[in-house]
């Protein structure tokens, strides 16, 4: 998972054409949809990568 | 994971002062020590401090580099990144501060700075949509598509935002008409068509935060019942194209435009239309007619747009400023929070581009009710070369100039009404006690005369009459007749112009004419300009009693029209003088007198 709209596994399916509603908060928040350890854990390494404090991300 | 971030300003203020030849150089340095890797660089947006740029900030230390030019990125690397010791040379210095600062914190500019609708540029790399999710965005939006359309209008009204492109109407109120009007195809409009000089407010915006104007359309959208929008931009902004486009082609691979987005039952999608820079495409009816492909040229109102807009359906048209303020508003608690900012009357912040004879140019965001004085001294850090304020031409053209006497008015809408200027899309021009008020009229005058679209008589034939009387006065052709002239024709083109642009031209002689009356009766019944700007209206002369015959003045002078002994006084010859002003700028004991043609004493004190 390189960025937020690939999918951390078979459970996430957002995608123009398959839309899912929490779609923007699972990015930072997320998995929503199911409980995931890794999954979460690929989310949080996009943040990482990027942001510059700890105040860079809002909820 | 990155040890550090290096955010370099990529807008076109610093691209042009040479911030992508920094890039370059820095990467030729970390290549060179094999470090690349190990740092993350973006051009990302404009921190705002256009005068010192180009700027690089080091995040997470915080510290903030500027005037870079390539041969310093060598010490910077290798005393900052591999070292971890600050450059101190590259640090901020100026006369506003003790000791070299590092950053926000310690930066006066900043100091009275409040950041929201800047509160992305220069923080994320604007082609990412990735990093303005990560900063809260799309939120607002997403609350907003489970939200009444009703609802979203009342929350808008409710925070109190008045647009930020010129009359300051009720954003809410606006979209209520839209949302009201009868109809099932609808649109949104985004007014990018910013056309004052000396001002980049939306082209800042632009560029460092594309997304923030895709989420306010969508919010605008879901609102009023709109699937459509258009962004109608300068073309003379390609930086800022070509982030909206990369903008708008990740927010519909992420379903954020296009079909029954995030599973709603809403469609939008934007489209991207550039103008061709005519001054007149700011105004909002002749903005649609350009955009249908017409000639740019307003039209009367009723019907508004939000009744019969865009190819003759109800409209919305909103300055992008006012757009990048929407998902602050709309997302949860945001209403009452943005209404905490401000004044009574004018809710928020209200971002300004500084230019003219001010010390720090730049962009700045700063709390509505702020004074004029806070913002030229405290954020502006002055007028350069410390001469003294004269006046500030606030809203452009089409604005009005705040004298001296009124440093301490408030910025808000009705304040800046009251004194006869307007917030217009908030361009400050900052002038000394060198410029002429007479010429600076005629200045703004000659560029909405020619920017006139000629539709009607009052404006396309009125601004050429009021030119001609200012370029007669500013030439020593001035009649006593002609202020009494000026005012009559100013209220009846006011009065009597179809659109905005004709309605508001004769702002900047009004305004000058209220506040510096005595410098029009000087043009006109001494026949001289104490400014030293209209050349038909002063000579140079040398103050024998001070010259000291240091000779800078020689060595200015493009035509020998200075001769002179060393260390003693010199002349100017009148004959070959051509006013051009090298002499005054350059003499350190003040000793080039402004005087009236044909007459040796000083009389410019």
């Amino acid at each position: 998972m390189e960025r937020f709209i690939d999918h951390c596994c078979k459970e996430c399916t957002h995608a123009s054409d398959t839309p899912c509603k929490d779609f923007v908060r699972c990015c930072v928040e997320g998995p929503v949809c199911h409980d995931d350890p890794a999954c979460s854990a690929k989310r949080k390494a996009i943040i990482e990568k990027v942001a510059l404090n700890e105040q860079f991300v809002i909820c | 994971m990155y040890e550090k971030h290096l955010m370099i300003c990529g807008a076109t203020g610093c691209l042009s002062s040479g911030s992508q030849a920094v890039e370059q150089a820095l990467i030729e340095e970390m290549e060179k020590r094999g470090i690349k890797d190990q740092y993350r660089l973006v051009m990302g947006g404009c921190p705002g401090f256009c005068e010192v740029g180009p700027i690089i900030v080091i995040y997470p230390d915080e510290v903030f580099y500027c005037r870079l030019k390539p041969g310093d990125m060598a010490e910077l690397v290798e005393k900052h990144l591999v070292g971890g010791e600050l450059v101190e040379r590259l640090l901020y210095k100026g006369p506003d501060v003790d000791v070299p600062s590092r950053f926000y914190d310690t930066i006066p500019f900043y100091a009275k700075q409040q950041f929201n609708v800047l509160r992305n540029s220069g923080i994320i790399d604007p082609e990412s949509i990735d990093e303005y999710i990560m900063r809260g965005g799309y939120r607002a939006f997403t609350r907003a598509l489970g939200m009444d359309p009703a609802a979203i209008c009342e929350e808008v009204k409710k925070a109190g935002l008045r647009g930020r492109g010129g009359a300051g109407f009720s954003t809410g109120l606006k979209w209520e008409f839209t949302r009201k009007a009868p109809g099932l195809k609808k649109y949104v409009v985004c007014n990018a068509d910013e056309g004052d000089p000396g001002a980049f407010m939306d082209r800042s915006i632009l560029e460092g935060d594309p997304h923030a104007i895709l989420e306010g359309m969508l919010i605008c959208g879901r609102a009023i019942g709109a699937d459509e929008g258009y962004i109608y931009c300068r073309a003379e902004y390609p930086l800022a194209i070509k982030r909206l486009k990369i903008a708008i082609e990740q927010a519909t691979e992420y379903g954020i435009l296009g079909e029954n987005i995030l599973s709603y039952d809403f469609n939008f999608k934007i489209n991207i239309k550039e103008g061709a820079g005519a001054f007149v495409c700011g105004e909002e009816t002749a903005l649609l007619a350009s955009i249908e492909g017409k000639r740019g040229m307003p039209r009367s109102r009723p019907p508004f747009p939000a009744q019969s807009g865009l190819f003759g359906k109800p409209t919305t048209i909103n300055n992008v400023e006012t757009l990048a303020n929407i998902p602050l508003i709309v997302r949860e608690g945001g209403a009452a929070e943005f209404a905490r900012v401000g004044t009574e009357g004018s809710k928020g912040t209200k971002v300004f581009a500084l230019a003219g004879k001010i010390r720090n140019t730049g962009l700045c965001e700063v709390p509505m009710g702020i004074t004029i004085r806070e913002i030229i001294y405290d954020v502006g850090g002055g007028i350069k070369g410390g001469r003294a304020f004269k006046a500030v031409q606030a809203g452009g053209p089409s604005g009005g100039c705040i004298p001296a006497e009124q440093l301490d008015l408030p910025i808000d809408y009705d304040s800046l009404n009251k004194a006869g200027a307007i917030m217009g899309s908030g361009g400050l021009v900052v002038m000394d006690e060198r410029t002429c008020m007479v010429d600076l009229a005629r200045y703004f005058l000659s560029f909405t005369q020619k920017e006139s679209c000629g539709k009607c008589t009052p404006c396309r034939e009125g601004t050429k009459r009021m030119l001609e009387i200012l370029n007669r006065i500013t030439e020593g052709f001035g009649i006593p007749e002609d202020l009494d002239t000026l005012d009559s024709l100013a209220y009846s083109i006011k009065d009597s112009s179809l659109c905005g642009l004709g309605q508001t031209c004769p702002n900047p002689v009004l305004s000058t004419i209220r506040y510096f009356r005595n410098e029009y009766e000087e043009h006109i019944n001494d026949k001289y300009c104490r400014a030293g700007v209209c050349k038909a209206l002063f000579t140079y002369r040398i103050d024998r009693d001070n010259c000291t015959g240091c000779r800078a003045c020689v060595k200015a002078c493009p035509v020998d029209a200075i001769k002179g002994e060393k260390k003693e006084p010199h002349e100017i010859n009148q004959e070959l003088c051509t006013r051009c002003g090298s002499c005054i700028e350059k003499c350190r004991q003040d000793c080039i007198l402004i005087t009236p043609v044909g007459r040796e004493a000083d009389v410019s004190n």
